[in-house]
């Protein structure tokens, strides 16, 4: 078990791209973290280069208290699910669990013990025989996972681990991964596109954009005070309302804009969104468009006009010209 | 059912038979003149006799030239399958300028190397290299010949075995030799049991090289030793060519049966991503 710290850390590819950006960052002992970003932002790359893969240009990655920097991947002591799962399809599940052992020369019997015993765990006991090709893609990332568990590296590095999922699957895996990695205290890193994702399975949240971190902090942190207006447009299933004022930007979630007599914001109803149990519904206030949330059958009707109001504390401040959050 | 349906259907049916009757007529004098007491050019029922088969095996050169043909074409086939395998997964994988253009004109010129416009420069640059001869010198010109072809086909299957495999392997900690024997060659096994199967056949039945190149008689193979066939008259040998022919085609047919059903030309279907 360790954490790991990276310090200054830059990824160049040889076309000159800096993917990760003199980056710096601490993830704690049994942290379940996440690196969330839009695609291109260097979450990836970052992830490989703390598994090795890819090899650094400026820094030092450390776990616990090894520099790992210029060590190849087989000797980080890290375990990674990669997001095609990347099971090899010749083995059946119990020799592509027991595989990180087979290339450490472990006895076969230990191996068979291993494999059985990890397969257990992720429910995948019925399954060892099998081969990758005939799971279904829930049962696959299951058995990349339990492959990885195998290895009992001192850190779980996971590339999209969702993604290949269908919605409902996704929920139901997301809650068996927080699950498992609780059990396991194992320090994770995972990488991810979907807001929601990460801030559902994340103990802390790093925000990248452009190879550098925007924002890090606890889910709640960074969704309740974005630092800055990126990240306050990528973090939320609905997207914040931005609207210049003199010389600030306001920032207000619609989850805390509710009609009051005196408000922020006056327009008229122009479209309402059934969101299931809530329902979205954009204010049209002339140059602007403010959503905000309502519950269910309260829902005004299309052209009345409404005011909406949020706390004090809710309504956040960017400076214009660099977006970032006024304190 | 109309007249024109009946009569397409008919022409149709005859042209299959007469299509099949092409290909099967020689199989069955394959199958049929080894063992006819007066065995023809012709097809017809045979007069049963295994003397023709005694008479091959007395012959001073057959059997021998059969376990010449099985050696050259061993060497000849395991030298193309290794190095095709090697050389394909490094050209798949390291990214060097030109390498398309390599393997292109690798391509063309393979066919020019063992090709009959080189046969002279190869025949004086083997008989200096005091390689004339000799079954292993022979077998390395046939599997030059080959490998280019071999490194072609083989980087497309090496191609398709995903890199994320071999990057899990690597973080689990594989070495480079591990990643190749755990996880590539056994993907891209359908490829390797092609390459194998395909470079035996090319080797099996390579007339030219070996005739320039082995000028003895008790180290030529099979198919150099078939043109030898004739009686004092100079007429094809009727006793010995037919059997000879069926037992040369045998071992062909084993190895597609035995790698078919022990490596198999099967794919592992693609896990859905």
């Amino acid at each position: 078990m360790a954490g790991i710290t990276i310090a200054a850390l830059s990824t160049v590819y040889p076309n000159g791209v800096r993917a990760v950006d003199s980056l710096d960052l601490e993830v704690a002992d049994g942290e379940l973290f996440a690196l969330l970003g839009p695609s291109g932002c260097g979450k990836t790359t970052l992830l490989r280069t703390i598994a090795g893969l890819e090899g650094a240009s400026e820094g030092v990655v450390s776990i616990g208290s090894r520099d790992v920097t210029r060590l190849q991947p087989g000797e980080r002591r890290v375990a990674m699910v990669f997001q095609d799962y990347a099971l090899f399809p010749h083995m059946t599940v119990a020799e592509n669990i027991a595989y990180p052992l087979r290339v450490r020369g472990v006895a076969k019997s230990v191996q068979q013990e291993t494999a059985v015993r990890t397969a257990e765990g992720l429910s995948l006991g019925a399954l060892l025989d099998r081969r990758p090709g005939q799971l279904s893609g829930g049962q696959q990332q299951r058995a990349a996972l339990a492959r990885a568990v195998a290895a009992s590296a001192e850190v779980l590095l996971l590339d999209e681990p969702l993604s290949n999922l269908d919605a409902r699957l996704r929920l139901e895996a997301r809650t068996f991964l927080k699950k498992l990695q609780r059990e396991l205290e194992l320090t994770t890193v995972f990488v991810t596109h979907d807001q929601a994702e990460a801030l559902a399975l994340a103990d802390r949240i790093a925000v990248m954009d452009a190879g550098r971190i925007r924002q890090l902090g606890t889910p709640r942190e960074v969704f309740q005070r974005p630092a800055d207006t990126f990240v306050a447009n990528f973090i939320g299933s609905t997207p914040m309302n931005l609207v210049p004022r003199d010389d600030v930007v306001l920032g207000v979630r619609p989850e805390y804009l509710a009609p009051a007599a005196e408000g922020l914001f006056t327009g008229s109803v122009s479209i309402v969104e059934n969101l299931g149990v809530t329902s979205l519904v954009t204010l049209d206030c002339g140059e602007d468009q403010i959503g905000y949330i309502v519950p269910e059958d309260s829902e005004p009707s299309i052209g009345a006009v409404v005011t909406v109001g949020a706390p004090a504390a809710r309504v956040l401040r960017y400076d214009k010209e660099t977006g970032l959050l006024v304190r | 059912m109309s007249p024109l349906w009946i009569v397409r259907r008919i022409g149709f049916y005859v042209l299959i038979t007469v299509v099949l009757a092409f290909f099967a007529v020689p199989m069955l004098w394959l199958a049929s003149a080894p063992f006819d007491t007066k065995p023809g050019l012709g097809l017809r029922w045979p007069d049963w006799t295994f003397a023709n088969v005694s008479a091959t095996f007395d012959h001073p050169f057959t059997l021998s030239s059969l376990v010449n043909s099985l050696i050259l074409c061993a060497i000849a086939t395991v030298v193309t399958t290794v190095l095709a395998a090697l050389a394909a997964y490094a050209l798949s994988r390291v990214r060097i300028p030109g390498r398309d253009l390599l393997l292109y004109l690798l391509l063309l010129l393979s066919s020019v190397v063992t090709g009959t416009a080189a046969m002279v420069p190869i025949f004086v640059m083997m008989l200096q290299l005091g390689l004339i001869n000799s079954q292993f010198g022979t077998a390395l010109v046939i599997a030059g010949g080959m490998l280019p072809a071999a490194i072609f086909i083989l980087k497309d299957f090496v191609d398709a075995v995903p890199r994320s495999y071999e990057e899990s392997a690597c973080v689990f900690g594989a070495s480079p030799r591990q990643v190749l024997s755990h996880v590539v060659l056994p993907v891209a096994r359908p490829g390797v049991a092609t390459i194998f199967v395909w470079a035996f056949v090319n080797a099996w039945g390579n007339f030219l090289l070996p005739f320039l190149l082995l000028r003895d008689v008790g180290q030529q193979p099979a198919a150099v030793l078939l043109r030898t066939l004739y009686d004092e008259g100079g007429s094809a040998n009727l006793t010995v060519i037919p059997v000879f022919s069926l037992l040369y085609s045998i071992p062909v047919v084993v190895l597609y049966l035995f790698v078919s059903k022990r490596y198999g030309f099967r794919f592992h279907g693609g896990i859905k991503s």
